[in-house]
């Protein structure tokens, strides 16, 4: 009797969505005590409720639809990427051209390289159109990988991967390269570790972090907009 | 707060609205994304209650990718039967463009101050 109520209320949607926001508010909480980049609240996140969903031995089909009220937000909180990005928009205005060309020379270098070298070993197509959304921010990336017949899921964990191992890199190999000005270096920052990067530029100073959140911004945006492009014109040489 | 909500939601819908007429490429978020932006740059401002909604929403952005991102568990098998070429991916492509990225920007910034 007892167990069987109890049973009842672990699987309601309810219970899906408490599990959800507890996992959220002590991600929150473990990054903020312990200040690790490597435990950026995206994945403790998704590891809580995993561990969550196999304890509970919840559906998972199931576990999506309960959560719905707070997964739809996804879409709103996309757009609302707008205001930071415009708020970044005067920057661009008074270094127009290092700041296209790099974005754009930068950008495609990132594309073309992460897709030869997985290529090269071996990966099949799907597993390479998430690839190509790799240094993206997340909002983007995963409806972008999901359009370009990639997965969602793994391009939430494929970019949660870059933005640790990019920040991690970005200090030592700036140095290697003699980059000194905030703004490049903020760049960097930016264009290769997204937002997770964009924190620790913050660390850096007020240049470097508005440089590394404007290119984060402008590249998802570029990003979003020649990647489909490429693909299709790819697929009209090839067909 | 809630007006700002309603702004971002009706930018949304006339991106999935722009998307099922013109742009079946890119996704909706995205094409409301830049409808905003250019809005935005109408304007010549943010207005408060936008600046609210969005803070207060994108505060939560971790929580609502943890959510898609746990869809992880159905696809788990092909990051780990791919692993060496994921990888690889990642790491080259990290170690050869953030010095590329840093270098460009600095040269270039340099050579601009040099024209003027």
């Amino acid at each position: 009797m007892m167990t069987d109520a109890l049973l009842q209320v672990a699987h309601a949607p309810l219970t899906a969505i408490a599990l959800t926001l507890a996992a959220f508010v002590f991600a929150l909480w473990l990054y903020r005590r312990t200040g690790w980049l490597v435990l950026q609240p995206v994945l403790i996140t998704m590891l809580l409720i995993i561990a969550g969903i196999r304890l509970l031995q919840l559906d998972y089909a199931a576990y999506r639809d309960a959560v719905v009220p707070i997964a739809w937000l996804l879409g709103p909180t996309t757009v609302a990427l707008a205001v930071p990005l415009y708020r970044n928009l005067r920057r661009i205005r008074d270094n127009l051209w290092p700041v296209l060309a790099t974005l754009l020379v930068g950008g495609s270098a990132i594309v073309v390289i992460t897709l030869l070298s997985a290529w090269l070993l071996g990966a099949d197509l799907p597993v390479l159109m998430t690839l190509a959304t790799k240094s993206v921010t997340m909002p983007i990336a995963m409806p972008l990988a999901e359009q370009l017949g990639g997965l969602a899921a793994l391009a939430a964990v494929l970019v949660m991967l870059t933005g640790v191992l990019g920040t991690v890199l970005v200090p030592p190999l700036l140095q290697l390269a003699g980059v000194i000005h905030p703004a490049a270096r903020g760049m960097a920052y930016g264009m290769n570790a997204h937002a997770v990067g964009t924190a620790r530029a913050l660390e850096e100073g007020d240049e470097c972090a508005a440089f590394a959140a404007l290119a984060m911004g402008a590249l998802g945006v570029l990003t979003a907009l020649m990647l489909p492009a490429a693909v299709l014109g790819w697929r009209l040489i090839t067909a | 707060m809630l007006k700002g909500l309603l702004l971002l939601v009706v930018m949304q819908a006339m991106g999935a609205l722009l998307q099922a007429l013109w742009l079946p490429i890119l996704p909706a978020p995205v094409i409301g994304l830049l409808l905003l932006l250019a809005l935005l740059v109408l304007l010549g401002r943010i207005p408060d209650w936008l600046e609210q909604a969005s803070a207060a929403l994108l505060g939560y952005l971790p929580l609502m990718l943890a959510i898609p991102a746990t869809g992880i568990v159905l696809g788990g098998d092909v990051l780990l039967a791919q692993l060496p070429a994921i990888g690889a991916g990642l790491v080259v492509s990290l170690v050869l463009c953030i010095p590329l990225c840093g270098v460009l920007m600095q040269r270039l910034m340099a050579g601009q101050r040099d024209d003027d």
